[in-house]
């Protein structure tokens, strides 16, 4: 349809469509955030009714603070996870969407740790993460590593390991989106390429990728905010241990305004999170006329 | 969709090799059953109980602080919260993707950039309002919230997005509207995508523990993973119980995923559409 | 096929909007009875606790509630960690209907005394806290005042296993033992599969606050002293322990796999245990942990000979504060002081003896004690738990806490040597504290 006037009747139809949600939106969402924006230039702590504006001191503060210069580094690390898991759930969505047997119920596994209780998963991998006595590092030792690493004992591997647990623990939620993205793909298509001579290796590459792009973007996007945002497996594993190796911009946010009260000065990290995330989000949102295909 | 593609040289070898890799994703699947048939002294010295002890599920399920309500109130809260927020969400996707107005991917933008404000800093201006409306510690303050997903709306904007133009175009020049074209075309060639979506969506409304936390007092109308706080005891944690709890609480999700799964095949017979 | 489901989304909701109403019918209960305040009508109070219902606290309650019909009370249980202190803070300030609360430390109280919430209790002349309570209580005012009744005596101490000691050829230590001897001791018992000592993750800073509760929080001239040299021996000695003596797990060790140190120490897997009176809970279930070794007690020891001012983990704890915000503060008073003068002896089962001088603390430790007494060491434990030492309750903020833990963390996982690890204190500490 061509667009005659500022707003023709399609686009205030259109409206109607996004109304019943933007309404929901406006009210759970934008106003608490305007409200916590605000927060960021008083010294409000939440026990204490009295507070005055502090302008950019919350700033200045987040400047100086080492702390959170180091919880940069280590939601950097923690990023990493999102690009891997997306691979890795990529190439298993193309195996059980058609490849093999007992569909639903391999389907099924790969999903479990994601849906499963964060208590037990934090337990189950302690212990397979145990320096001493726990299955990782046998089977390292096993294979002649003397000294294998100390994962969560260690300050220096501990976010590593954060890492490869997070990978596990996304895999399950790439995958299905990944699934529903492929199941979309005509068969004809890939017949028709498959007839023309192309190996399957070629197809995937040529024409399942581009086509699940918009997807590909949707997981990069969402798996990103999703990961900064992401704290308790952090809290529930290390607490943002030991010795603070592994606490990332979100668990710092979560300590510092319900440990220590100090609602403002959360804020301003919340914020500096929140710019951070839109800048990377911005910088895909452009870059998706390159690769992304609709 | 030809299910059969392949033949069983291929098919086999990678059904077993995907097999062994799930495996290992169940692993705390797994510890989690174990644990809830073991005895508080076997909880960290064995991976296998050493009878199968079903005292802890009868005590999930009977005694003082059965789980019954926190189950009720858990599929209470997360089917109306899904329900709504897969019917709203298609809704503004739908508006974002296949209608134009002017303002339109920048008010996307904005809602995107809305996904981005960390959960923490929106307790409290949550807590004040609905305070003040009333419907704190009520089941409403989850609920409401729950309905307006901004992660819905951009999955299901992509997918909405990926469906061929020439399809809508030709239902425009047969004089359909937009309503008409959403309800009777893309909502059915959306079913993959929709069905995932509220696989997903239940399943974080159904783990949900913060919002539940923060605005939920009276213990009746406490949800799963409130409950589950009542096995962590003074100083140690009751793990038999908990587990015994939590691998109950799964069964739902897993309910959902398998009828999901449905949906998500059923919608390639759409394709006939298609070309 | 295409409009089918509409009209069942529109049935969940509307079912979901029907079925929502009835949660909301709890809350508007609550609200009604607060307001009700004539003679006839019930008074109905709610108490929030960390200290699940079973283990005692339902118990408290219905004993109440059968003598008092007039005034109904609903215990409420939050878990004391920092989601659920949060939850009470908020609760509290936004008037929720709680009358009465629990602060398990000075911090959690300053932090509501702030805010205005827990009623200052200076005007109730009806009970003097001093002397029901003892000089301990004194360590819980702010700003000279009391906002609340401590209700338990704290113990922390080391728990002994008599059968393994007697096997080595160790007395039971003396009461003013350091942790030289400690290390001596450990080193003496520690045997294949059984580490000489196990600390419960509260015990690590015991020692550390109690030596800072005797030397003050800061010098003479104001600056911090977290660097001092009491607690550079005592991180030394442990790191030792933990490395050359390998009598104490490695702290790596204990950290990633969450040891259940109390299970372990029942199971004979430990000689000693640092920890405190909670123990009792599990140390009396003997079905579910079932152990043959009598137990007898140390005290948790001060750093060197030397030491003076050494302060000791104990006093009182458990500080019971009203609402100040209440509509009931009456019925609330009278429900404290009744708590507080014997009303929790069924509490004591688990651990929690109160403090009261109103209370037969006999009839306290018969209750701790029942059906195990010959598990345990009467002359250690009399002198030990039910003993009276120099007491603290610091108050220090959460962030210099942390700020330690880290550093010292580092230490014992070889990543920095002490000299650092005490100069980080100190600086960091500094600027905590101001």
């Amino acid at each position: 349809m061509k667009r005659r006037s500022w707003m023709d009747r399609q686009g205030w139809i259109g409206m109607t469509f996004i109304l019943p949600n933007m309404i929901g939106i406006l009210l759970f969402f934008i106003i608490p955030a305007i409200y916590s924006f605000v927060l960021m230039f008083t010294n409000y702590q939440f026990s204490n009714p009295n507070w005055q504006f502090t302008g950019l001191d919350n700033l200045k503060r987040l400047f100086h603070d080492d702390n959170f210069y180091a919880s940069i580094k280590y939601t950097v690390i923690f990023l990493i996870s999102v690009p891997v898991s997306m691979v890795l759930a990529f190439i298993v969505a193309l195996f059980l969407n058609r490849s093999v047997y007992l569909k639903g119920v391999l389907r099924g596994m790969f999903f479990l740790p994601y849906i499963s209780s964060g208590v037990a998963v934090a337990f189950v991998w302690m212990l397979l993460f145990q320096p001493s006595q726990g299955p990782i590092n046998e089977m390292l030792r096993w294979i002649g590593i003397t000294s294998p690493p100390g994962w969560f004992a260690d300050t220096e591997t501990a976010m590593y390991a954060i890492d490869i647990v997070q990978i596990w623990l996304m895999l399950g939620y790439n995958m299905i989106i990944y699934l529903a993205a492929l199941q979309e793909i005509s068969t004809e298509q890939l017949e028709a390429a498959r007839i023309d001579g192309a190996s399957t290796f070629k197809t995937t590459w040529k024409i399942v990728w581009p086509l699940v792009s918009p997807t590909t973007f949707l997981l990069m996007i969402t798996g990103l905010i999703m990961t900064m945002k992401s704290f308790s497996i952090i809290q529930a594993i290390t607490a943002g241990g030991p010795s603070g190796s592994t606490t990332v911009l979100s668990l710092f946010v979560y300590k510092t305004a319900f440990s220590y009260y100090d609602m403002g000065y959360a804020s301003a990290i919340s914020w500096f999170l929140f710019a951070v995330i839109l800048v990377i989000t911005v910088i895909q949102w452009i870059g998706q006329k390159r690769w992304v295909h609709y | 969709m030809n299910e059969n593609a392949g033949n069983m040289k291929v098919k086999l070898p990678v059904t077993v090799i995907m097999f062994v890799l799930g495996l290992f994703m169940i692993v705390p699947f797994l510890w989690m059953l174990s644990t809830s048939f073991q005895t508080p002294a076997e909880v960290f010295n064995k991976w296998l109980p050493s009878s199968l002890n079903w005292s802890n599920h009868i005590r999930v399920w009977t005694g003082s602080h059965d789980f019954v309500p926190y189950y009720l109130n858990s599929l209470k809260i997360s089917i109306v919260g899904t329900v709504g927020a897969v019917f709203l969400s298609a809704l503004a996707a739908y508006g974002f993707s296949r209608t134009s107005f002017k303002g339109r991917d920048g008010l996307f933008v904005i809602y995107l950039s809305m996904m981005m404000v960390p959960p923490q800093v929106l307790f409290v201006p949550k807590f004040i309002m609905f305070n003040w409306v009333g419907i704190y510690n009520t089941h409403w303050a989850l609920i409401l919230p729950a309905m307006f997903s901004i992660f819905g709306v951009f999955m299901l904007r992509q997918f909405f997005m990926s469906i061929p133009k020439e399809i809508t175009e030709s239902a425009f020049l047969d004089g359909a509207g937009h309503y008409k074209i959403f309800f009777r075309l893309i909502l059915p060639l959306a079913k993959p995508a929709i069905a995932t979506f509220a696989i997903l969506d239940f399943s974080w409304q159904w783990n949900d523990y913060e919002n539940a936390l923060v605005f939920l007092q009276s213990p009746k109308l406490y949800t799963i993973p409130l409950g589950l706080q009542n096995f962590i005891l003074e100083n140690n944690v009751d793990y038999n119980g908990m587990m015994a709890a939590s691998s109950a609480a799964i069964i739902p999700m897993i309910i959902i995923f398998f009828v999901g799964q449905k949906y998500i095949i059923q919608g390639i017979s759409s394709s006939a559409v298609k070309g | 096929m295409k409009k089918k489901w509409y009209p069942a989304v529109l049935s969940v909701l509307l079912a979901g909007t029907m079925l929502a109403g009835c949660g909301t019918s709890g809350s508007n209960d609550a609200q009604g009875s607060a307001n009700g305040q004539t003679a006839k009508e019930k008074i109905k109070l709610t108490m929030w606790g960390a200290v699940p219902a079973e283990a005692g606290p339902q118990a408290v309650i219905d004993n109440w509630n059968k003598d008092h019909p007039d005034i109904q009370v609903e215990y409420i249980r939050n878990v004391n960690d920092d989601a659920g202190n949060l939850k009470l803070d908020t609760a509290l300030m936004t008037n929720q209907n709680i009358d009465l609360f629990m602060n398990y430390d000075l911090a959690h109280l300053q932090k509501r005394m702030d805010a205005g919430v827990a009623l200052d209790l200076s005007t109730k002349t009806d009970y003097d806290i001093d002397s029901q309570i003892g000089e301990d209580a004194a360590m819980w005012k702010i700003n000279d005042k009391y906002y609340g009744i401590p209700t338990k005596k704290n113990m922390a101490f080391v728990w002994l296993n008599k059968d393994m000691l007697d096997a080595a050829g160790l007395p039971i230590p003396a009461v003013d033992w350091t942790w030289s001897d400690l290390e001596e001791y450990a080193k003496k018992l520690t045997k294949p599969g059984v580490y000489g000592l196990l600390q419960a993750d509260s015990s690590f800073s015991t020692t550390m606050d109690g030596t800072l509760a005797g030397m003050g929080v800061k010098q003479a001239d104001g600056t911090s002293n977290f660097g001092n040299d009491l607690w550079k021996e005592h991180l030394e000695i442990l790191h030792n322990m933990m490395f050359v003596d390998k009598s104490t797990p490695e702290y790596g060790e204990q950290l990633t796999s969450k040891m259940p140190v109390d299970t372990m120490f029942l199971q004979g897997k430990a000689a000693m245990l640092a920890a405190g009176e909670f123990i009792f809970r599990n140390a009396n279930n003997l079905k579910d942990y079932p152990h043959d070794f009598k137990t007898a007690f140390a005290a948790i020891p001060k750093v060197n000979k030397d030491q003076k001012d050494y302060k000791y983990s104990g006093g009182v704890g458990d500080m019971l504060s009203l609402n100040a915000k209440s509509k009931n503060l009456d019925a609330a008073w009278e429900f404290a002081k009744w708590y507080a003068d014997g009303g929790m002896l069924p509490m004591a089962s688990g651990g929690r003896i109160p403090a009261s001088k109103s209370v037969d603390s006999k009839e306290a430790m018969s209750l701790l004690m029942k059906g195990v007494e010959d598990k345990y060491d009467t002359d250690s434990m009399n002198k030990i738990v039910f003993g009276k030492f120099p007491s603290f309750q610091l108050n220090v903020t959460q962030q210099a806490i942390d700020a330690r833990k880290e550093e010292y963390e580092k230490y014992f996982l070889n990543k920095q040597d002490i000299e650092t690890t005490m100069k980080n204190m100190q600086t960091r500490s500094q600027e905590l504290l101001k």
